[in-house]
């Protein structure tokens, strides 16, 4: 464009100088410039007529991972010399081999393929515009086309594997599971006993019970294995998760989501997650494969947002969790948070939280001082008090140090129970 | 190459403008000349993208103005066609950075060189006729000249580009 004008002036310029002067010298030297624009008009097509493809090698990967981007460009139309073609990259994602951006001559009815590598961070990307610009050799003129090519690219978290996470909600589902509820029959945990009935394996009688009563013979009772309704909340609050120069420590409180869900489902449970942050993003409790990668499209979707409504938990909407189910919470924790959980024991949920260590995870940010060392043993102080006071209200507090791997840090103790005053 | 290409068909350029000018006695307009071709060298090199059409317009109003002034025209000229040069050049040099290791970079450079060279010498040719047969006419007649070139060019695009 700013080509075209700066010809045009000088085209002009010449002509009404040449006119103005009446020397052919300023006419003739319009000449090359007119040459310049025929032959510019003359080699550019009237239209860019090109199909393009996109493939990604992988459509669901772990962070980090190389996934391999291939574009091929097939001209129907006429020859074109210089054809810019750029792949329109989402953000956050870093080429690692190659270039999105190609300087190509493409002969009619010919195809060209070039391919790129990336890679990138937890998260949902989406690559739209595949970009294609001619020019004429000079410059003057450019024929733009942008062909939409929606893709998408899922970058799961990294999720850890537990072998079980132990928890112990009031009320259970009727399907087998691994969860002792709160009802005799076939299982592994002592029940109590009852009266022998015919149909009783010979197997099961307490004969010290039965010894004891010589009217009759009494059979042991085990606690009946079912599964049973999870509900996950991710706290992606920007007051709870962002710390300063935009350090998150959000992205922990994903890896332990991922994981609990990844343990859950395995052990047969029905999970949701709800992701709170600037609005409920929530997925439909379910059991299965199909909702593990649900919730893991979930979790790459999710991010940290600030909203006015959703500032505190208070609205946390409890009824979307069947009644006397677990529900885990995985925050870093705000004092204001202590009523929402109290009152979600009260109701008769069980509440485990699991709690990404702010304190630790800040402190790893700041320069070694004798100032900041005393900060933090303050603040550290003041959370531990907030999670005893939320211990004596029933709620079970797991607390990760992000120093060390979600696996090491928490993995014993999820795998034991939950016992209070247990804090890592 | 292109950068070869550019370097030199700028020096050369400069040079024809500035040894009119300084065959003329004109020495301070000259080195004003030259100062624009150093400038069009470090904006090459510091990539400041909007300098190449700054500096053609002023290396054709250098030319005009030697024209205005009787300089020796073919000097002017050459200066002109050769700065022009230089400045496609430079766009060219521009639009290889967008290429990739893995693409036909010579390609590419090699056919629009020759394209462009071409196209330079057929320009060469036709100023230089145009500037042997000179031919005198009035106001009148050069209006309805330049009229009817603007007509044929404007039909000659039309037809382009509905072609």
């Amino acid at each position: 464009m700013q080509n075209r004008i700066v010809f045009s002036v000088i085209v002009y310029g010449l002509l009404i100088a040449g006119l103005a002067s009446l020397r052919g010298e300023f006419i003739a030297l319009t000449l090359p410039f007119l040459l310049h624009l025929l032959y510019g008009f003359a080699a550019m097509p009237e239209k860019l007529d090109l199909s393009v493809e996109r493939s990604l090698s992988a459509d669901r990967v772990m962070p980090g991972m190389d996934v391999v981007v291939t574009l091929k460009i097939h001209n129907n139309g006429a020859g074109l010399d210089e054809l810019l073609v750029e792949d329109n990259l989402p953000g956050n994602l870093s080429i690692r081999l190659g270039s999105p951006r190609h300087l190509i001559r493409l002969p009619q009815n010919s195809s060209h393929t070039f391919t790129y590598t990336v890679s990138a961070p937890r998260g949902r990307y989406r690559f739209h515009e595949v970009s294609l610009q001619t020019f004429d050799p000079f410059n003057l003129l450019e024929l733009t086309r942008r062909v939409n090519l929606p893709e998408h690219l899922f970058v799961f978290p990294d999720i850890r594997k537990l072998r079980n996470v132990v928890i112990r909600p009031r009320r259970t589902r009727v399907y087998a599971g691994a969860i002792p509820a709160h009802t005799g029959g076939q299982g592994i945990e002592f029940f109590g006993v009852h009266e022998y009935q015919p149909g009783d394996s010979p197997r099961s009688i307490n004969w010290r019970a039965s010894a004891r009563n010589m009217d009759s013979l009494y059979s042991n009772e085990y606690r009946q294995e079912r599964v049973a309704d999870v509900g996950i909340v991710l706290d992606a609050r920007m007051r709870s998760n962002m710390f300063r120069n935009g350090n998150s420590i959000f992205d922990y409180s994903v890896l332990a989501a991922g994981t609990l869900a990844d343990t859950f489902i395995s052990q047969g449970n029905r999970v949701g997650l709800l992701v709170y942050g600037n609005y409920l993003a929530w997925t439909y409790p379910a059991y299965g494969k199909m909702q593990r990668e649900r919730i893991m499209h979930a979790l790459a979707s999710a991010s940290v947002g600030s909203s006015a409504v959703f500032a505190g938990l208070e609205h946390l909407p409890a009824r979307m969790f069947p009644p006397e189910s677990q529900i885990v919470l995985v925050s870093p924790l705000i004092q204001d948070d202590m009523e929402v959980l109290v009152r979600l024991r009260a109701r008769g949920y069980q509440v485990l939280v699991v709690t990404p260590d702010p304190v630790q995870f800040e402190k790893n940010l700041l320069p070694d001082a004798e100032e900041v060392e005393t900060a933090a043993r303050i603040v550290r102080m003041e959370r531990e008090l907030f999670i005893r006071r939320l211990q004596r209200a029933g709620v079970h507090v797991a607390a990760w140090n992000v120093s060390i791997p979600f696996e090491q840090a928490l993995g014993p103790l999820l795998m034991r129970g939950p016992v209070m005053g247990r804090v890592l | 190459m292109t950068f070869i290409a550019l370097v030199s068909s700028l020096v050369i350029g400069i040079a024809s403008l500035a040894w009119g000018f300084f065959d003329e006695g004109w020495g301070g307009f000259a080195r004003w000349v030259i100062l624009l071709g150093v400038l069009w060298l470090v904006a090459v090199w510091q990539r400041w993208r909007w300098f190449p059409s700054l500096g053609l317009f002023f290396a054709v109003l250098a030319a005009g103005i030697g024209f205005w002034f009787e300089v020796n025209s073919y000097w002017m000229m050459a200066g002109a066609i050769f700065v022009l040069f230089a400045w496609d050049m430079t766009e060219l040099h521009h639009k290889l950075r967008f290429m990739a290791d893995d693409d036909d970079v010579r390609g590419i450079e090699r056919r629009h060189i020759a394209r462009v060279s071409l196209l330079s010498l057929a320009g060469i040719a036709l100023t230089t006729i145009a500037l042997v047969i000179q031919v005198r006419f009035t106001f009148e007649w050069g209006v309805l000249l330049v009229a009817l070139a603007l007509l044929g060019l404007a039909q000659l695009i039309g037809w382009f580009r509905r072609r």
